[in-house]
């Protein structure tokens, strides 16, 4: 599991919506949200201390 | 086929909330990040990870200052915020016991992951918002100029993003972070 990665796709998302390339800038947007959604699983997985 | 737009030409308000936003999103990863450098207080991976949140939907914000507001952007926020208010949300869950003494530093009383929930749940509604009063227009989508003001902002956050790839790539170099970081790992390597 890289951290950087997600960073990484997201600076790209950002830099393509500044060059007005769109299409791309959501691809990458994308990715970065599925990257926050695996990486947060990996990081989530202690019990917590409370009952819910 | 080209997505829905609100307007290809945004009126005043859409473009100072959205700038405003933009603003603020500017504000919390600059502030992320001094506080990391002046405080030498490294973040843990779901510190990093709410910082991912705010970058996407940065992203969102970007898209409609420099395209024009559109739904799908809107939709970009919503689902940015949402993740990353399930990460700070998870956060505090994990710190809400009696006796916990939390994670980091507290900020105007508050720990940053208690903020970030409360500002990705304030980037929900106001997406919410902004979708209830913008006004729909179809066709082509063209990349407005942006104001010098507006471009300014739009730089400094990709500047922002940069300075967070090339702080996280520092913390915790080509792997994963440790759950209590308390040094960078590509500097020691190098010591």
């Amino acid at each position: 599991m890289v951290m950087m990665l997600p960073f990484l796709t997201g600076l790209l998302a950002v830099w393509f919506g500044l060059a007005g390339r769109r299409g791309a800038s959501i691809v990458c947007w994308g990715l970065t949200l599925a990257l926050l959604a695996l990486w947060s699983r990996f990081h989530m997985t202690d019990s917590l201390p409370i009952s819910l | 086929m080209h997505a829905p737009v609100f307007l290809a030409q945004p009126p005043l308000a859409s473009r100072l909330m959205n700038t405003l936003v933009l603003a603020g999103l500017c504000g919390v990863m600059g502030m992320a990040l001094a506080w990391q450098l002046i405080y030498d207080e490294l973040p843990c991976p779901l510190c990093l990870l709410q910082r991912v949140g705010f970058l996407l939907a940065g992203i969102g914000v970007i898209l409609n200052l420099r395209f024009g507001p559109s739904p799908l952007h809107y939709g970009m926020i919503i689902l940015s915020a949402l993740g990353g208010a399930a990460v700070s949300g998870r956060q505090v869950l994990l710190h809400i016991a009696p006796g916990d003494p939390g994670y980091g530093s507290l900020f105007l009383g508050l720990h940053f992951y208690t903020w970030a929930l409360i500002l990705f749940i304030a980037l929900i509604a106001y997406a919410g918002v902004m979708l209830l009063l913008e006004r729909p227009a179809s066709g082509p989508l063209p990349a407005l100029r942006p104001r010098p003001l507006i471009a300014l902002l739009m730089w400094l956050f990709l500047v922002l993003a940069a300075a967070n790839l090339l702080s996280t790539v520092l913390e915790c170099g080509l792997g994963p972070c440790a759950d209590d970081p308390v040094r960078y790992e590509l500097l020691s390597l190098t010591s």
